[in-house]
């Protein structure tokens, strides 16, 4: 199906810089678009999950044979049938598929049922049990850290110590008396749930040559290829997975969800079709979370407000699994003093295992914690200083060349001043003190920035690369091979507006093939605002290079005197010395396979430096190169008698390079937006002894449309040299700014600060009535 | 999803007799936004599911002009009663209610009738119908009963209709003029939302002065069922309305209430919203009343 769009040169080739309409708009919303649920195929067979249901316990005899004989059931397995390490994991293999030893959580898998419908499945799910001998759990990252705290891995070396990081810089936090002022700040952070519209989803079937095929909503497919592989016992080129449209994912898909339980249930399954879908309730108590986080914060500065010294103790709840703990640890070390400029240092961060639901990845990664305290932090000073508080932001902020507060030299775009002062200029934030003063009967309002930052790409060790391939068919279409799956962020759209322009195709000539082991080439996850960054080089470099085939070719054919003398036009090609023109398909048919198809390479700068910031912490992605960075301005009103928090307008200033396409830079940003002012306001899964509470989205509050204020999104385009026409990650750095906005300007409106989130109502008016209470005291 | 077996009985009378032959592996069903998901989840496994559609005729939303009496057919959506004229101008307490149930969507289907049914704590419709002194008309088979809305509830998920019991009709008596309401669900966002805490404000006032004639005050999430807050009700008439004796009212109220704490909310913070919603109610009640005298 094609349509007619406008793609900003009519009928031509997509400019950079111009809002074409996304490939997969019309398929999606009318219906077309073949999600992971959406696949079927003739005998399908459904499978699904017994779940732990209790947080600790060792397990003892599973009981399946009531499951077994409920007609309709083809099997029931459990660890015994796993035949490779039946282990999974990012960078510790400490997961399970089906729990063996033990339950660590209440979400842990026990026992995979497949059935003929999901009826019989339901009920034979119900009917699995096993014996267990229940362990004291533990709830609390800190206490878990304590002597005599029940230990969830006996062979992990450090207890429940997944991992930590401790690193200084300078004179360290004894530079603290040196400082003319020192605020102090404890934080702490909920967890967050990803809540994508399409939960965790798959379907897989042993092909005729014995091949396992997984088709699975996914961020990583490579990497889940390894996984899988490692886990069941098979060759990882006897392993395809096929990673379509994600309806949504957010970090919560990278990494196994489905795709292990589905594989061994298709080779369980007689050559059958299998299909796994997650309830909304199964996601919650399964699927990851992004990780609490207790904050301990020391931040000194002299008179003049320059920030001096900083003294950072940080604590991430994992769950039970390493999954990306360490990585999203090692992240927010790197980002715990934001970005600026601050002598000495000294940070301290640990990873802890709990039998709390699982820590994962999730958009922002670690940033939104720490960001959370810093830019709280720098207000707090800024008020004891009697400074406004963007003056204080400005004093500090990182410029290029500049060492930012863990000393990385800053060689790449660093565009926060350019930033803060669009913010200074721009009307909400001029206008204030008036829009402040229309405030109605007990209603205060408020205006709160926060300056952010956050890195692309994975860091100095785990090489950030990616492959891109571009093809030519025999028939002279150009097929676009995407080897980052496209979770929502419109990064597919993009690789076609990017060879489009290249090649001088309109973006409804070309087409697309999505992330398939098979058929694309592996170019790394769809995460760590990298997506666009990396492929996009890896892309620029295959289709230039494949646009120099073609024109030397035509230039033989046309008998030009070199191909300089030729160019891509839609469709084909022009000698602009003749006027002659060929097609696509006729200079096709003089390209052997080998030529119509061409491949690049492309892997990301790193830092140079080597930061010793604790065994492993450098692998786990410490630090990075490049950054973006943001100036956000939230406009709130408070309620003095219900507390509650509304959010007025919001303004995003962002320097993320060049904007290739507004409109998905756009969505990009109010989508982090929406996700921040949920993590900020009202997103919190509750868990009482690893028990989820908040089980559905009754109880688990997410802002809907009429929840989100106008956003204004402002691009600062500072030119990036390294990035594919000179842009950044924009995928996440938005995420990092609401929670300190809204947060400064709540105490800007009320004089009151909240440090436990989500902000919610009761915890707003307790702290404004504790307020009143010291007052009058 | 278990199977079951769809009926669409004709008249009211084939419905109950289909109900009292299948008993308890039966149920009725209206718009089907609570049901279906319960039949989904598994967390009711009906048999039968006897549509309400045709046996309840096309639903009905009028105004008699002989008696003033607003009659709601239970099959009316909660669309209908939103976009309805009537309601916004004569009822805004309900109109203020039904516009924040759900999404669109959702009110397209799903019917007030089977809000009331449902009987859960916080349903939005009960508490402005309540205020208004509704009453529930219920078809027994044998004929046909009223129940006083305030009664009709006996608990979470429980009202007092027997089993094959149908309610076909909600009618709320003339309201003395001048009078306006005001109904507030106070949630954590702004849509597909259910509420902390519902509290609407229903009052009357002498001709010409401010002095309160009647009131009533329905409380919602407060209780295990909707209720009323007689000790406010009693303290506001005969007293002139304003924020003081509103706040007073308010006070009373959240005594009265019998908040409990949940994952959604605190007691306390539910309790202190109660007062000051009753407050903030009341005086949309008098802004109210002065419109339509204006």
């Amino acid at each position: 199906m094609t349509l007619p769009i406008n793609n900003g040169n009519e009928g031509g080739p997509p400019g950079i810089g111009v809002s074409i309409p996304r490939a997969d708009a019309y398929m999606k919303v009318s219906g077309r678009e073949k999600y992971a649920s959406d696949y079927y195929g003739e005998d399908l067979v459904w499978c699904g999950v017994k779940r732990a249901g209790v947080p600790h316990v060792v397990i003892g005899e599973i009981h399946t044979r009531a499951a077994s004989e409920t007609p309709g059931v083809l099997a029931v397995l459990t660890h015994s049938d796993v035949r490779g390490t039946n282990r999974q994991g990012v960078l510790q293999k400490d997961q399970p598929v089906l729990a063996d030893d033990k339950a660590r959580h209440c979400g842990d898998a026990v026992a995979l049922v497949i059935a003929e419908d999901r009826h019989s499945l339901n009920k034979a799910l119900d009917l699995v049990s096993f014996d267990y001998e229940l362990l004291p759990g533990v709830f609390d990252a800190e206490e878990a850290l304590e002597e005599g705290a029940p230990i969830l891995h006996e062979n992990h070396p450090q207890g429940n110590l997944l991992l930590s990081g401790e690193y200084r810089t300078g004179a360290g936090a004894s530079a603290m008396a040196e400082c003319d002022v020192v605020v102090e700040g404890s934080f702490r952070t909920p967890r967050q749930e990803h809540a994508y519209l399409e939960t965790e989803a798959g379907w897989a079937q042993v092909q005729d040559d014995g091949r396992l095929f997984i088709v699975c909503s996914t961020q990583t497919p490579f990497r889940d290829r390894s996984e899988v592989a490692e886990a069941l016992g098979l060759d990882l080129h006897d392993v395809r997975i096929k990673a379509p449209y994600p309806g949504g994912a957010f970090g919560g898909k990278d990494g196994v969800t489905v795709q292990t339980l589905l594989g061994l249930a298709a080779l369980n399954s007689g050559g059958r079709p299998v299909r796994m879908q997650w309830d909304r309730e199964e996601s919650f108590l399964a699927g990851t979370k992004r990780h609490p986080a207790r904050l301990y914060y020391r931040l000194g500065a002299k008179r003049d407000g320059t920030l001096h010294c900083l003294d950072v103790h940080m604590v991430l709840d994992t769950g039970p699994y390493d999954h990306l703990g360490g990585v999203v640890l090692a992240l927010g070390l790197e980002h715990a003093g934001g970005a600026y400029r601050v002598p000495h240092v000294n940070l301290k961060g640990k990873c802890v295992y709990t039998n709390n639901p699982v820590g994962g990845a999730f958009r922002g990664f670690g940033v939104p914690q720490v960001t959370a305290a810093i830019e709280q932090m720098i207000d707090m000073t800024a008020e004891k200083l009697q400074m406004d508080p963007l003056e204080t932001r400005l004093r500090n902020a990182v410029r290029r060349g500049d060492k930012n507060s863990i000393g990385k030299t800053l060689v790449n775009s660093t565009g926060l001043r350019e930033c803060l002062k669009a913010l200074g200029e721009h009307p909400l934030w001029k206008s204030r003190a008036e829009w402040k003063a229309g405030a109605g009967a007990f209603k205060r309002r408020g205006a709160g920035v926060a300056a952010l930052t956050h890195a692309s790409g994975y860091g100095p060790v785990v090489p950030d690369v990616a492959n891109a391939k571009v093809e030519l068919t025999r028939e002279g279409k150009f097929l676009i091979y995407s080897g980052v799956v496209d979770m929502g962020q419109g990064n597919a759209t993009t690789n076609l507006q990017i060879a489009g322009s290249i090649l001088c195709q309109p973006t409804d000539g070309m087409e697309l093939v999505l992330p398939d082991t098979d058929r694309t080439l592996p170019s790394g996850s769809a995460s760590a605002s990298r997506c666009t960054y990396t492929f996009g080089n890896a892309l620029i470099g295959a289709a230039e290079n494949l646009k120099t085939r073609i024109l030397q070719r035509a230039a033989d054919l046309l008998m030009a005197r070199s191909r300089d003398e030729i160019v891509l036009i839609p469709g084909g090609v022009r000698h602009l010395v003749s006027g002659k023109d060929l097609p696509l398909s006729v200079i096709a048919g003089f390209m052997d396979e080998a030529e119509r198809i061409s491949v690049h390479h492309f892997k990301a700068p790193t830092a140079p430096e080597n930061f010793d910031a604790g065994p492993g912490i450098r692998m786990h992605g410490f630090p990075h190169t490049l950054f973006s960075y943001a100036a956000h301005l939230a406009l709130v009103e408070v309620d003095e008698l219900t507390g509650e928090i509304t959010v007025c307008r919001y303004v995003a200033i962002s320097d993320c390079g060049t904007v290739v396409n507004p409109q998905i830079y756009e969505q990009q940003i109010q989508g982090a937006v929406a996700q921040g002012i949920g993590f900020a306001l009202c997103e919190d899964l509750v868990s009482t002894q690893g028990l989820i509470l908040t089980q559905d989205f009754a109880g688990y509050v997410i802002p809907t449309a009429a929840d989100v204020p106008e956003i204004d999104s402002v691009p600062v385009e500072i030119f990036e040299p390294s990035g594919p026409f000179g842009l950044k990650g924009v995928g996440e750095i938005a995420m990092n700014g609401p929670l300190p906005a809204i947060s400064n300007a709540v105490a800007d409106a009320c004089g009151v600060r909240i440090f436990e989130y989500p902000m919610t109502p009761e915890r707003v008016l307790a702290a404004i009535r504790d307020a009143c209470k010291r007052i009058s005291e | 999803m278990r199977k079951f077996a769809y009926l669409v009985p004709k008249t009211l009378d084939q419905a109950v007799s289909l109900h009292q032959s299948h008993g308890n592996r039966a149920m009725y069903v209206a718009g089907g936004t609570d049901v279906m998901v319960k039949v989904k989840s598994g967390k009711i496994t009906p048999d039968y599911l006897i549509s309400l559609k045709h046996a309840l005729g096309s639903p009905q939303l009028r105004v008699n002009s002989d008696t003033g009496e607003l009659h709601i057919g239970s099959l009316v959506t909660h669309r209908t009663l939103e976009t309805s004229s009537t309601i916004k101008r004569h009822y805004p307490i309900l109109h203020d209610a039904v516009q924040h149930i759900g999404s669109v969507q959702i009110r397209n289907v799903a019917t007030i009738g089977g809000n009331l049914v449902n009987a859960v704590p916080s349903a939005d419709g009960a508490i402005p119908l309540i205020a208004l002194d509704a009453v529930a008309k219920v078809y027994a088979g044998t004929g046909e009963r009223t129940v006083d809305l305030i009664h009709f509830f006996e608990g979470p998920g429980q009202t007092v209709l027997a089993p094959g019991e149908i309610l076909t009709e909600i009618v709320v008596p003339k309201q003395p003029a001048p009078s306006a309401g005001a109904y507030q669900k106070y949630g954590r966002r702004e849509a597909m939302e259910l509420p902390l805490i519902g509290v609407g404000v229903q009052l009357s006032l002498e001709q010409g002065s401010n002095r309160c004639t009647k009131a009533r005050i329905a409380l919602g999430v407060a209780a295990p069922t909707p209720m009323r807050s007689l000790a406010a009700e009693h303290y506001l008439v005969g007293k002139e309305i304003t924020e003081e004796t509103l706040g007073e009212a308010g006070k009373l109220a959240a005594d009265e209430s019998r908040v409990r704490d949940s994952v959604r909310g605190l007691a306390w913070y539910r309790r202190e919203m109660v007062e000051v919603f009753v407050k903030r109610m009341g005086m949309k009640c008098l802004e109210r009343i002065k419109e339509m005298g204006a």
